[in-house]
């Protein structure tokens, strides 16, 4: 290693140094951070897991009331956007209260690993109206307090949350032959059966078949969700009979019950390609994109061992050497970047100034709400049009002030209009931000989750969303900071001696900051 | 007032609101005649004075800038038969003959040997005798003892509150959008940033080829633009209910290329003092005062890279219908033998803290006692100052 140790461990498996808080100094004080008793409660879904259950039940009442009213489709259409808009707000002060919970947890690697595991069983609040809820809700409640325990658990309760079934139509599959099935005349849905194995077990090309993948999917049917609730279901009318085999084992019978799928889950988690592919995928996040096969090898042995603990698959990564040689070999990816940018920006213990700012907002956002229907200027993104606008949407309304027309301008409501600037520029430096580097909290791509790669992640277009976040984060931020002082903060003994050269030549005091977070350094890990 | 009507609408679009409602109303405009105003440009990165303002007459100055001094020949245009001025500054020549331009050569702050940016311009806007001593804004401090109240009101036009106008008296921001684009000296700190690392250097390079909207603006992109935008807010508050604006023009830092690089800023700093002449019109104009000033000059000699590097004694830019300008000021030490500090840089004949101690006392009747004991602790100045004559 030829970085120090809390420097390493801050940088490869947290999210960098915040000043004030005290580093990981050996492997221990990493491995303490997935304790459940070292973790503070988490910052999303905003409101808490209760109301979020209950908020999400209102907006299924409120769609079912409006699908059976008598409403023209004008004042439907209406009523459905006042809908949409809530959603969308809760869900934005979600991705802000996550880019907070990962700014100012002292726990880097737990928070490192839950971004890994969400993404590893990804799901897109792009999906549905609901979803907006439901997303940061499942990272919450199905994946955080399970990354530290056994696979098989976080397998099982990642598959049967409702965010999972409806992402990969798990929802909309049912047994052809079963009584349901017949009676709606629909049938498989084989979505979630192939992801299952092709991306959240076995792992590509490791030898299933395409039977495999439909018998998955029947073993599948019957699991389900409960509308109204919004909560899964096992319903034995719509489970196909019978009985699938699944990579030569057969699961199922005349009668169908959960303990079915329960038991292919099990089988799936305890297969040694599940481990293989597991093992593999967090040592290519964590370590390097080409993996040493010594690094994979220990994590399987503990993994075969444990019998899929996941706390000493960890506890493996770390001890072996290779996990703390070649450092910067990885590329930070945005989401990193920016909660990196923003722990180094949020200088002095507690609550510095990024914090503050993003709590005030927050604690501003319902009463900017409220009035923000009247206020919002033409061609403002609506809630629609931001989510299924993606960037260009985002832009608009989050990181410029060209959608706001002279409405914005009110000379009666000067506090009005500086909490929406507060909140643009929140969103700029954060969902915003991260939209337009390609990795908007909980709206990836597709099932498989973000590009893992270094050079997907540097490249010229990417350099340049970077730059333009550094300056305009050190711009709100980086007023009372040294250069020269910042960089050996966030970096440690990993400046290297151009950079440090390079940074404290800067011709002012913003531009060496910029330069700083812009280092080579600062997007590697 | 048509013009103005639609610059406004120009810049309300990309300002920040903290202070929307001041040029919401417009009947207040201009209607506190006999009021005086004072704006300060804060050049950053070191703006090389003897590149601006060139002293070709003397003997030795195009041997010490093989490849950067000009001549009447070459361009430069003659100011008073010795002294000659950067031909991207030619629309200020008018101001010049008018007399409402003058420069101060051979000034610095009392920042001596380290020739860091952060340090310079941390002693250029705090006003201290040593770095780091004043922890607030001279131009705040100095908000205090302005006799008059409703000469007081001071605007920051810039993205956040800049050490000069930072303190405990209030102060309004106005962000234009246009500072977060990125400066023209930053490119080659990039590359040099990135020069280490292949994958980063690539990425970089690619991204300036294909010039990337929010990335290296191209020399003669739009950015010259955006000054004068900042330039016309400020004019504009200055209009209303503002007697004190402060900006900055970056761009300065001319290690590399600088018979290139020169240009832009300079450009900037000239279109900057030209909007704000016509923002303001003739009548506010002659009650103004513009003090454009650096952290550092740069080294006599041209360095390797046709740049110059991090010097001492630079210029500092006078402007303002209350000017008595036309003129050079301040005391000009030569370049001949044993003339240079440390035998490279122009040695300073002056305190630039002197002459924003003059303005403060003439624009706005500030006590002699609080110029030397509060706002610039340490400065000699008194009323036999030679800048109270500018």
């Amino acid at each position: 290693m030829s970085l120090s140790f809390p420097t390493m461990a801050a940088i490869r498996f947290g999210y960098g140094f915040r000043p004030g808080e005290v580093a990981a100094q050996n492997k221990d004080d990493l491995l303490k951070q997935v304790n459940a008793d070292a973790r503070a409660p988490v910052a999303f879904p905003v409101g808490g897991i209760e109301q979020r259950h209950q908020v999400i039940a209102d907006l299924q009442a409120n769609l079912r009331d409006l699908r059976q009213s008598d409403d023209d489709d004008q004042t439907r259409r209406e009523r459905r956007k006042v809908l949409q808009k809530q959603a969308q707000r809760t869900f934005q002060q979600d991705t802000n209260a996550r880019l907070l919970q990962a700014v100012m947890s002292p726990n880097g690697f737990y928070e490192r690993l839950s971004t890994f595991w969400t993404n590893h069983f990804s799901t897109s609040a792009n999906k549905s109206l609901p979803m907006r809820l439901l997303v940061p809700l499942y990272e919450a409640e199905a994946i955080r307090p399970r990354i530290g325990g056994r696979f098989a658990d976080l397998l099982r309760s990642a598959t049967e949350h409702p965010a999972m079934l409806i992402y990969l139509d798990q929802a909309e599959s049912l047994g052809p032959d079963s009584k349901g099935g017949m009676r709606q005349k629909k049938g498989l849905n084989e979505n979630l059966g192939r992801e299952l194995l092709e991306l959240h077990t076995l792992g590509a090309g490791s030898g299933y078949t395409q039977a495999d993948v439909r018998a998955a999917a029947m073993v599948l049917t019957g699991l389900t969700i409960d509308r109204q609730e919004m909560d899964m279901a096992f319903r034995p009318n719509i489970a196909e009979p019978g009985r699938h085999e699944v990579l030569g084992v057969s699961y199922g019978g005349d009668r169908r019950r959960p303990g079915d799928y329960l038991a292919m889950l099990d089988d799936l988690a305890a297969n040694p390609k599940t481990a293989a592919h597991i093992c593999r995928k967090l040592a290519v996040h964590f370590v390097a994109d080409q993996p040493d096969d010594g690094l994979i090898a220990a994590m399987t042995g503990a993994w075969k061992k444990t019998d899929g603990d996941l706390r000493a698959v960890y506890g493996a990564m770390l001890d072996h050497p290779t996990a703390w040689a070649n450092e910067g070999a990885k590329a930070r990816q945005p989401f990193d970047f920016v909660v990196a940018g923003l722990r180094a920006l949020n200088a002095g213990s507690g609550d510095g100034t990024v914090v503050a700012f993003l709590k005030d907002n927050d604690q501003n956002d319902d009463a900017q709400a409220m009035g923000a229907q009247g206020a919002m200027a033409p061609g403002a993104p609506d809630m629609g049009g931001a989510m299924n606008g993606g960037a260009k949407a985002d832009m608009k309304g989050g990181d410029t002030a060209d959608g706001s027309g002279p409405s914005m301008i009110d000379p009666g409501d000067e506090n009005r209009v500086k909490r929406r600037k507060a909140m643009q520029t929140a969103r700029a430096l954060g969902q915003g931000a991260l939209r337009r580097m390609g990795q908007p909290i909980w709206l990836p791509p597709s099932p498989a989750g973000f590009e893992e790669s270094f050079s997907a992640w540097i490249t010229a277009s990417q350099l340049a969303e970077r730059l333009g976040w550094a300056r305009r984060a050190t711009a709100q931020f980086g007023q009372g900071l040294d250069p020269r002082e910042f960089l050996k903060a966030t970096l440690g003994d990993a400046a290297r001696d151009d950079t440090i050269r390079v940074v404290s030549q800067a011709p002012n005091k913003t531009t060496g900051l910029m330069l700083a977070l812009a280092s080579p350094e600062f997007n590697r890990r | 007032m048509t013009d103005f009507t639609l610059s406004r609408r120009g810049f309300l679009a990309s300002a920040c609101c903290l202070a929307a409602a001041p040029i919401l109303t417009p009947v207040t405009f201009a209607s506190m005649p006999g009021d005086k105003r004072f704006v300060t440009i804060v050049l950053r990165g070191a703006m090389d004075g003897l590149a601006l303002v060139q002293p070709y007459g003397d003997v030795g100055f195009a041997a010490f800038r093989p490849t950067l001094a000009l001549t009447p020949e070459t361009g430069l245009i003659d100011l008073d038969g010795h002294f000659g001025l950067h031909p991207s500054a030619a629309d200020l020549m008018p101001l010049w003959r008018s007399r409402e331009l003058a420069f101060v050569h051979a000034v610095s702050t009392p920042y001596r040997d380290q020739r860091s940016h952060f340090d310079g311009q941390d002693m250029l806007e705090s006003g201290g005798e040593h770095v780091s001593e004043e922890k607030t804004g001279w131009l705040n401090r100095a908000l205090a003892v302005i006799p008059r109240s409703d000469a007081r009101k001071a605007i920051d036009v810039n993205t956040s509150t800049e050490l000069i106008l930072t303190g405990p008296n209030n102060v309004d921001v106005w962000a234009s959008d246009s500072n977060l684009g990125p400066a023209r000296d930053e490119t080659q700190f990039l590359q040099r940033l990135y020069a280490g690392d292949p994958a980063f250097a690539k990425a970089m390079e690619e991204a300036t080829r294909a010039n990337s909207a929010s990335m290296v603006a191209e020399p003669g992109g739009p950015r010259g633009q955006k000054v004068a935008d900042v330039a016309a807010l400020a004019g504009n508050m200055l209009k209303g209910d503002y007697r004190i604006a402060s900006f900055s023009i970056t761009g300065w830092d001319t290690h590399v290329g600088q018979i290139g690089q020169f240009k832009r800023p300079v450009q900037d700093l000239t279109e900057a003092i030209t909007t704000l002449k016509s923002t303001l019109g003739p009548d506010i104009w002659s009650k103004t005062v513009v003090l454009a000033m650096t952290e550092f000059g740069r080294t006599v000699r041209e360095n390797g890279s046709g740049g110059t590097d991090h010097g001492t004694g630079g210029c500092a830019v006078l402007a303002g219908g209350a000017i008595n300008g036309g003129r050079i000021l301040g005391r000009w030490p030569g370049l001949g033998d044993h003339q240079l500090l440390d035998e490279r840089d122009l040695a300073p004949t002056a305190d630039v803290r002197e002459i924003a101690a003059a303005m403060l006392y003439r624009q706005f009747d500030v006590t002699v006692d609080d110029l030397t004991a509060k706002i610039f602790p340490g400065v000699t100045f008194d009323k036999g100052s030679q800048f109270l004559r500018a």
